[in-house]
């Protein structure tokens, strides 16, 4: 193996020092953002409002429930048919089918865990405060308050993986079951993290100071990357690990959902997380020090907030599309393209605009898609889950 | 650093600041002046970092030795004429500290927090920029 390597080494070192040239020049600042993307992947998530986050008997029975197509109307839809394993979590689609088409798009499942607002618009504070809405909304399973609860106390297998998970038999409070049911589907899906990519293998390689071993990444990417955190200034947004502030943002994608009908986003979300006795100012929250609460008492409606939708994160971003919340941007290409062009009327900014055209160049584009492929790679089929009381 | 020492030195040597705890301004905290107020502050975290909730621990007094309140604490991007999605709320402690609880800056650069002090009837805008990276 050692001389495997070493031969591959002098190889490479015979094919003209080419291999040292393959790194550009990388200043101290642009090395320190590029750590900021990493590491990865993060420390597991464990949710102080869930009392099942992290523990495997509940990650279990919410990988159960989260293929269960009982949880549905109709018995024909369950979280799998919009959110596939083998689509990275998503559907592939512009804009989700449920009972009707919706308005919004699929967003991927990888590293939900991570984020504090979901959907969006943000209308959830909580990952399973978010499961509970597709359970009971008509365009979507339909399901009704009482079917999970229903199911759990009627379906040996479920029953006894609810024991397992929180300790008690279902009992009888439909309400507390729907919740349990969505602390449970949360639990699993905060197991879902993305695999490492090329790009961590850069960005560990580069802050190591590892010159030959971050050579290795191509230099299309590396260009890529440089504008990314540079002149373009996507990390503005999409920063951190997981490449996205977990806020909101407007990036100029029109908002219009039909004649006369607008899509109002993160105005619209903060009305519906105030309105639903599901948030973490409720009784449901299990964080007795109310920490995990502290975004949901501080946050501001503004005016601004006016077809602002989440930053999306873009790890495996290449393996989806249809992009943006509406699906209205077909390739990554297309998406750069977005940026590139976007209408300074349309933003509306008073001051220095955090989005702007970049009137980027055909080289310029290419290399800043080539940067986005590398934040993905293939993810081998996930075996079925085991029986949850065999 | 040895500067903030020192000027913290002339400034607690001056009788009227006497009584001003100022220490929330050492190391790693900052003080902020005009011609009537004086604001010591820390955040909580030490270190604020993008899109996570922190809190900042304040002291204020008046040069003259009145009393002085904290009535508001904000922040806002001068550049992109934007400011928080959040509104920190205030309470003050036994020990005569203020808290403000629930600031989140968002996106990297320029931040711009604003304190409004007062004593008795007149306001003050007391400013300080952080910048974050
Ligand atoms: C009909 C398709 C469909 C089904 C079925 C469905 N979802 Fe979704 N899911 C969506 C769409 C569309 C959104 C975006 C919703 C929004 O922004 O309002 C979404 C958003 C989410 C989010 C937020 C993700 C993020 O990035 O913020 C979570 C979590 C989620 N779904 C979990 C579930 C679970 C759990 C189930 C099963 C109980 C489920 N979904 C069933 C289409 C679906
Ligand atoms: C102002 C913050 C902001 C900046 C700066 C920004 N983005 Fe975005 N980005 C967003 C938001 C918000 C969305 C989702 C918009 C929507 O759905 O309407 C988005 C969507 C995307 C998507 C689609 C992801 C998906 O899953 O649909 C990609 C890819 C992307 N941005 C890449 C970039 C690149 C490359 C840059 C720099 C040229 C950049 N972004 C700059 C906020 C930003």
């Amino acid at each position: 193996m050692t001389r495997l390597l070493l031969l591959l080494a002098l190889l490479a070192g015979g094919a003209g020092a080419s291999n040292a040239q393959q790194l550009l020049d990388w200043s101290a600042d642009e090395i320190a953002s590029v750590g900021q993307h990493g590491p990865w992947p993060p420390p597991p998530v464990r949710d102080p409002s869930n009392r099942v986050s992290g523990m495997p008997a509940g990650i279990l029975l919410g990988e159960h429930l989260f293929n269960d197509l009982r949880l549905s109307g109709d018995g024909r839809m369950s979280c799998a048919t919009c959110h596939q394993a083998g689509r990275d979590w998503s559907d592939g689609l512009a804009k989700a089918r449920g009972n009707v088409e919706l308005d919004r798009r699929t967003p991927t499942l990888w590293n939900v865990g991570y984020l504090h607002w979901f959907g969006w618009d943000g209308a959830g504070d909580s990952l399973w405060a978010q499961s509970i809405r597709p359970l009971l909304d008509p365009r979507e399973m339909n399901g009704g308050p009482a079917r999970p609860a229903t199911l759990l106390r009627s379906d040996a297998q479920l029953a006894c993986g609810y024991g397992k998970a929180f300790g008690e038999k279902p009992g009888i409070d439909d309400e507390k079951l729907l919740v349990d049911t969505a602390k449970a589907l949360a639990a699993f899906q905060a197991t879902l993290v993305s695999p490492r990519t090329s790009f961590d293998d850069f960005r560990d390689a580069l802050v190591a100071g590892d010159r030959d071993r971050a050579a290795r990444y191509p230099l299309a990417a590396q260009r890529g990357l440089k504008l990314f955190i540079g002149s373009a200034n996507c990390n503005l947004c999409h920063l951190g690990p997981r490449f996205t502030s977990g806020e909101f943002g407007d990036v100029g994608i029109p908002f219009f959902v039909r004649p006369g009908e607008v899509d109002t986003g993160r105005h619209g979300g903060l009305g519906r997380l105030a309105a639903s006795p599901f948030n973490l100012l409720g009784k449901y929250n299990d964080d007795p020090t109310g920490a995990s609460a502290r975004r949901t008492r501080h946050v501001q409606r503004q005016h601004t907030n006016f077809g602002e939708f989440r930053v999306p994160g873009l790890r495996q971003v290449g393996r989806g599309g249809p992009y943006m919340h509406n699906g209205s941007v077909l390739t990554l290409e297309d998406v750069v393209k977005h940026y590139s062009e976007v209408s300074p009327d349309r933003l509306h900014s008073d001051g220095v605009p955090v989005v702007r055209p970049l009137a980027l160049s055909k080289e310029q584009s290419a290399d800043l898609v080539s940067f986005l492929r590398t934040l993905d790679t293939e993810v081998p089929p996930r075996p079925a889950a085991p029986p949850l009381c065999p | 650093m040895r500067f903030v020492a020192a000027l913290l030195a002339v400034v607690l040597a001056s009788p009227a600041f006497a009584d001003c705890p100022l220490d929330l301004g050492r190391g790693t905290g900052w003080v902020v002046f005009s011609n009537h107020y004086m604001l010591a502050f820390r955040s909580d975290p030490l270190r604020i970092e993008t899109g996570e909730p922190f809190a900042l621990v304040l002291n204020v007094c008046t040069k003259n030795g009145k009393p002085a309140e904290l009535v508001a604490v904000d922040a806002q991007m001068p550049e992109h004429r934007h400011g928080m999605n959040y509104r920190p709320t205030i309470v003050g402690a036994d020990n005569g500290r203020y808290r403000a609880e629930g600031l989140v800056f968002h996106m990297p650069g320029r931040w711009e927090l604003t304190f409004d002090v007062r004593a008795g009837e007149e306001t003050e805008r007391l400013t300080h920029d952080i910048i974050l990276k």
